[in-house]
């Protein structure tokens, strides 16, 4: 644990239902800490009895384990080491959308990543969706090829159609990481040559690298087992009778070799299965000597597959090909920090914190980034638990806890507290640590009450945050809570706080009307949140609302006339206009392409280059919104203005505001531009104070919106399903029934299943998955990931569909149930 | 009838004058428009002078509910009451437009402001330049366009008087935003406060300065704490207290409660001076400090 180049941090993602979890028993039960016949049907990771019930994984779950490398294999590993013990801080993450912002938190704590691929399904959605999420931390990926058993048994692929897929496969990640491509990180594609792709079965507990068979064979032909491991992938071709490698399957005399990979590596696999499933007892029992694979007394007894996993196990054990390819390709911290410490760290990169950072010092000032709380089994109390990025952690140590808010030299959002105790993680208990030096995962006790769900711990005063964690995915979908006894209700304000806390991504508030309400990313998470909520937080019977989504304001067409509004006391005016902001740059701004941070030249010539913006205009971005950061904008246009910077802070105030809570039904506003063409000013600063301003430039803000022929955004799921062809028809009716539409269908190379993408509209989601598993009798699963908002066809103003929602919203939120009327904002000259 | 806008004058409810009190006794109805300026008695002072319930205007009713004011405002006589003179320091020409719009007819009754008032402190009414308001900073809004409305009268040798922020029924950033009528308690700002803003303004204009013209050469100051200035407090009470002094020295000085003002002199006649040295903290740092045209 002192030794960062010792230290493997590395988390386990990869989509929903590609065998993390399973996979992840194998290197448990390795690490000694899981009985070895039960890896594969443990899911030590999955804590929670409901993970276990419905087999997927809800919470990401963290182990340290130790694994010693014999000194033999330590010269492969091409960094720095110290000795042969191994420290790995692995984290299994879930696989399913909804939860996606649990992934976000183990990336952000690991500096490598085992991405877990199904034969058979291959790179799908959620698949592609980690892995960019791993590049843009700058974690670097090794691959595993799982329920490679399935292939064998269900499909029968032959040797060659195996390579292929397998081949296919990783290519597709290859492609995913080049997209991606990060200088700083240099190329992470994986090659099976190289050691970087293992191939396995989880469930079965084995698995290898071509480093396993190149070890076997090295000695046999004489050459290193890392010249062998490039013959044994790809277009290589052993010729037995010249003894000699060729690159062309052509044998010359009009044979056809076969290739490396499926002659050395392939068939004794292939052997072995056949001989066990078929129970020709003989070959087997001489493919295990052959071999070198005893058994022991009681499972000479097993036959088919309990032997074959027997046998596998201990022919190709998954513990040892995976723990290895972790050790030899994933970065330590001492070596991954010094590339990573610039996207980590908001501040400086030469202040004491960045370098202390940059060179993974445990002497440094204490650097720790908490990603998420874990629950104790103490009710209501969390780990916080996160990476030391430099300096050393111990109890009782005083420490500045800052949340996300917090800005150097200011006071809001900051702690100071002493830690209680640290822990190691270990998936279901907690290990007590003296200290924690640079490098390491853990959780810390006694400082959750100081921190919402994430943020920095630090020991130096100048320290600036650890930068926040982007998720990709967002509440969308809200529901709204009460008890069923009034006298409940402070646990449920209680057990709302801890929900809060103990998910990265669910969004706890009360509304204006007084309703308690939680957002979540998708249907399954909100169930889980509230089921959490009211079975561990609040522990109180609860009356759930039916879920909402969430709608977006917005404006269709520039104002039609020029907006004005007057202050209170008549002494100053605004006048604004409204225009749509194009869709492509929304979207720029909430992916954090156009974002306030930057440099405002360059943001201008982006917005200016790509979006027709006028430079000049564009250098005078007032402010993003809502919370700063939204997709709408104020600009200021005008010419020649007296004491305009000094409203400049209510105008943005203002903005802020009016974005937050839309007129049309207090919802955010979205992809509009607020230009403000001219202000009159009293000469005396007494009379345009914040009072004046800021209500008048919410107005002002409000006609304007009415005046461009306002419009309603509903959100939209990028919905994949497969399925085999049968069922299309279901899934099409299903879609079409919940104004969805399929944009594309592909069969997927090499089975019999189909990809189907498609978008539909969240209002149209709940209950989508269940009507869909009826639609097609349990073939289709979809995985629904919030994509993009879509303009509700018509206008909230005028009598119609779009009209009933907001009025249903408006109902809902306890407003009065008509739009404010335009002369309520607008003033005549 | 009429709208009568009427100017109570400075301190009590006996400052009004002869002719505004006729006007008062002959209306319905009588607001008293309470957050620009405060008298220094309470209403019930004010009702028991006049003999009839008085109405406080507050902010918004001023501002948002003009028309509850101007009422049948055509039929009887109602009464607009300011501190000070009507169109002084305030700024309630808004209400007057809207009554000509409604044919009422306005007639306004004069009194003394703190516009003219501020003469007893020896400094000549027609020396002053342009009136400036000084405001409470917070945290992010620091306006100081006063600073430039400073200088130009001071680099025509003209007195400035700076009238100073009340905060009277204002709401919190978070309460107006959640459309809540709850109040901050009222603040009125001392002279001592205002220094202190002046003298942070004129650091901050010249660190600006010097950076703006690469570090090399310092900005000429408008003021420093050695500049004399007057502090004046409760003008035309009984209480009334004048101190004159360096910046330095009213940073500290104790002018008891509200209302104050603040005056930075220009250049000064000798006679100006003479007064002026009466009401000084010390006369040693005043003759060292003043600027007096002799000749």
């Amino acid at each position: 644990m002192g030794k960062p180049t010792n230290v493997r941090n590395m988390s386990v993602i990869a989509h929903v239902d590609h065998g993390k979890s399973t996979l992840t028993d194998s290197l448990v039960s390795k690490a000694g800490i899981i009985a070895e016949a039960k890896a594969g049907d443990a899911r030590y990771m999955d804590t929670r009895a409901d993970e276990k019930e419905r087999g997927i994984t809800i919470k990401s779950t963290a182990i340290s384990m130790f694994f010693h490398m014999p000194d033999d294999d330590l010269k492969e590993v091409k960094q720095k080491t110290d000795g042969g013990d191994f420290l790995i801080n692995l984290i299994d993450s879930p696989g399913h959308v909804d939860f996606s912002s649990e992934v976000t938190a183990a990336l952000r704590v690991t500096d490598g990543a085992l991405v877990v691929v199904d034969t058979i399904d291959g790179v799908c959605v959620q698949t592609e969706t980690v892995l960019r999420q791993a590049l843009g931390e700058r974690i670097k990926p090794v691959v595993i090829i799982n329920k490679v058993d399935r292939a064998l048994l269900e499909l029968q692929l032959t040797k060659e159609d195996l390579y292929t897929t397998f081949r296919r496969t990783i290519e597709s990640v290859n492609v995913i990481i080049s997209t991606y491509f990060d200088k700083a990180l240099g190329d992470c594609q994986v090659y099976p040559e190289k050691g970087t792709v293992a191939f396995g079965s989880g469930l079965h507990g084995w698995a290898f690298t071509l480093r396993q068979f190149a070890q076997r064979y090295a000695k046999k032909f004489g050459v290193d087992s890392e010249k062998m491991m490039t013959r044994l992938w790809g277009e290589n071709f052993f010729n037995p009778a010249t003894k000699k490698w060729v690159t062309s399957s052509d044998a010359g005399n009009g044979k056809q070799l076969e290739r490396a990979f499926s002659v050395f590596v392939l068939d004794p696999i292939f052997r072995l299965f056949d001989a066990i499933m078929n129970v020709k007892k003989d070959a087997t029992t001489s493919m295990l000597e052959k071999l070198g694979i005893q058994l022991k007394a009681d499972e000479k007894e097993l036959e088919g597959k309990p032997l074959m996993k027997v046998v596998m196990k201990k022919f190709l054990p998954a513990g040892d090909a995976l723990l290895e390819m972790i050790v030899i390709h994933l970065p330590s911290p001492a070596l991954a920090q010094r590339y990573r410490y610039d996207t980590l760290y908001e501040g400086p990169l030469d202040d004491e914190c960045a370098v202390g950072i940059r060179d993974c010092n445990p002497e440094g000032p204490l650097m720790l980034y908490i990603s998420k709380m874990v629950p104790t089994s103490d009710k209501g109390r969390f780990y916080a638990f996160g990476r030391v990025f430099s300096g050393t952690v111990r109890g009782g140590l005083k420490v500045r806890i800052q949340g996300p808010n917090y800005v150097v030299g200011k006071k809001e959002d900051l702690f100071i507290k002493s830690i209680q105790r640290v822990v190691l993680m270990m998936g279901r208990t907690v290990e007590s640590l003296d200290d924690c030096p640079a490098g390491n995962i853990v959780g810390i006790v006694g400082i959750d009450q100081f921190l919402l769900k994430s943020g920095t711990i630090t020991t130096s005063e100048t320290a600036h945050n650890l930068k926040v964690m982007k998720f990709s995915v967002s509440p969308v979908v809200r529901v709204a809570v009460e008890v069923k006894n009034a006298n409940d209700l402070p646990k449920l304000v209680e057990g709302l706080k801890r929900l809060s806390k103990s998910d990265p991504c669910v969004l706890c508030y009360t509304s204006e009307s007084g309703e308690h309400i939680v957002a979540g990313a998708g249907e399954l998470h909100l169930e889980i949140c509230l089921k959490d909520l009211e079975e561990d937080h609040a522990q109180v019977p609860l009356i759930k609302g039916n879920p909402v989504v969430q709608f977006c304001e917005t404006v269709q067409a520039e104002s039609n006339i020029v907006c004005l509004s007057k202050s209170p006391n008549k002494h100053n005016r605004i006048f604004m206009k409204a225009f749509p902001i194009q869709e492509e740059c929304a979207a720029d701004i909430e992916s954090g392409k156009i974002s306030p941070k930057d440099d405002f030249k360059a943001r201008a010539k982006i917005l200016a280059e790509e979006y027709g913006w006028d430079v000049t205009d564009a250098r005078k971005i007032w402010c993003f919104g809502p919370d700063t950061t939204g997709a709408n904008l104020l600009v200021d246009v005008t010419k020649g203005v007296q004491y305009l910077n000094e409203i400049k802070d209510s105008c943005v105030t203002a903005f802020q505001w009016a974005t937050k809570e839309g007129c049309i039904a207090d919802e955010n506003m979205r992809a509009i531009r607020f230009n403000i063409l001219d202000v009159v000013l009293h000469a005396d600063a007494i009379h345009r104070g914040g009072g004046q301003i800021i209500p008048t430039a919410r107005r002002v803000c409000f006609a304007s919106m009415l005046a461009g022929n306002p419009g309603i955004m509903e959100p939209v799921y990028l919905v994949e399903i497969q399925c085999p062809e049968s069922a299309m028809g279901g899934i099409y009716g299903v879609l079409n029934r919940r104004r969805g539409h399929v944009f594309a269908e592909e069969p997927r190379i090499g089975t019999p299943l189909y990809n189907i993408k498609a978008y539909l509209p969240v209002m149209e989601s709940f209950g989508f998955t269940a009507s869909l598993r009826e639609a097609t009798g349990g073939q289709a699963f979809p995985q629904c990931v919030f994509d993009h908002w879509q303009l509700l066809n018509g206008s909230p103003l005028e009598p119609g569909k779009v009209k009933d929602i907001i009025t249903a919203v408006r109902k809902r939120k306890g407003l009065a149930e008509e739009i404010p009327p335009f002369d309520r904002f607008y003033d005549k000259l | 009838m009429t709208l009568f806008v009427v100017g109570l004058g400075l301190a009590d409810e006996r400052d009004i004058t002869v002719k505004g009190l006729d006007a008062v006794k002959s209306c319905e109805r009588i607001y008293l428009e309470a957050y620009t300026s405060i008298l220094m008695v309470p209403k019930e002072r004010l009702e028991a002078f006049y003999g009839k319930p008085v109405i406080v205007a507050d902010r918004e009713m001023v501002e948002s509910e003009a028309d509850v004011i101007l009422h049948n405002a055509d039929k009887v006589n109602v009464a607009f009451l300011v501190v000070g003179d009507p169109f002084g320091a305030t700024t309630h020409t808004d209400l007057v437009v809207r009554a000509k719009e409604n044919s009422i007819p306005v007639v306004s009754i004069h009194n003394a402001s703190i516009m003219n008032a501020i003469g007893c402190c020896g400094l000549q009414l027609y020396n002053y330049g342009q009136t400036i308001s000084i405001v409470f900073f917070t945290e992010n809004w620091r306006p100081d366009s006063f600073y430039d409305k400073i200088k130009q009268n001071r680099d025509l040798g003209l007195h400035t008087l700076c009238l100073l922020d009340i905060k009277v029924k204002e709401q919190s950033l978070e309460n107006m935003a959640r459309g809540r009528k709850i109040y901050e308690p009222p603040r009125y700002m001392t002279v001592n406060q205002a220094v202190e803003q002046l003298l942070e303004i004129e650091e901050k204009r010249q660190q600006n300065g010097k950076w703006l013209r690469g570090g090399m050469e310092s900005v000429r100051s408008i003021y420093s704490p050695n500049t004399i200035a007057v502090g004046l407090a409760r003008v035309g009470a009984e209480d009334q207290t004048i101190i004159a002094g360096t910046m330095q020295e009213l940073l500290t000085a104790d002018f008891g409660g509200p209302l104050h003002s603040f005056v930075i002199p220009g250049n000064m006649h000798f006679l100006e001076a003479d007064i002026l040295r009466t009401y000084a903290v010390n006369r040693e740092t005043f003759n060292a400090n003043a600027v007096v045209l002799e000749h």
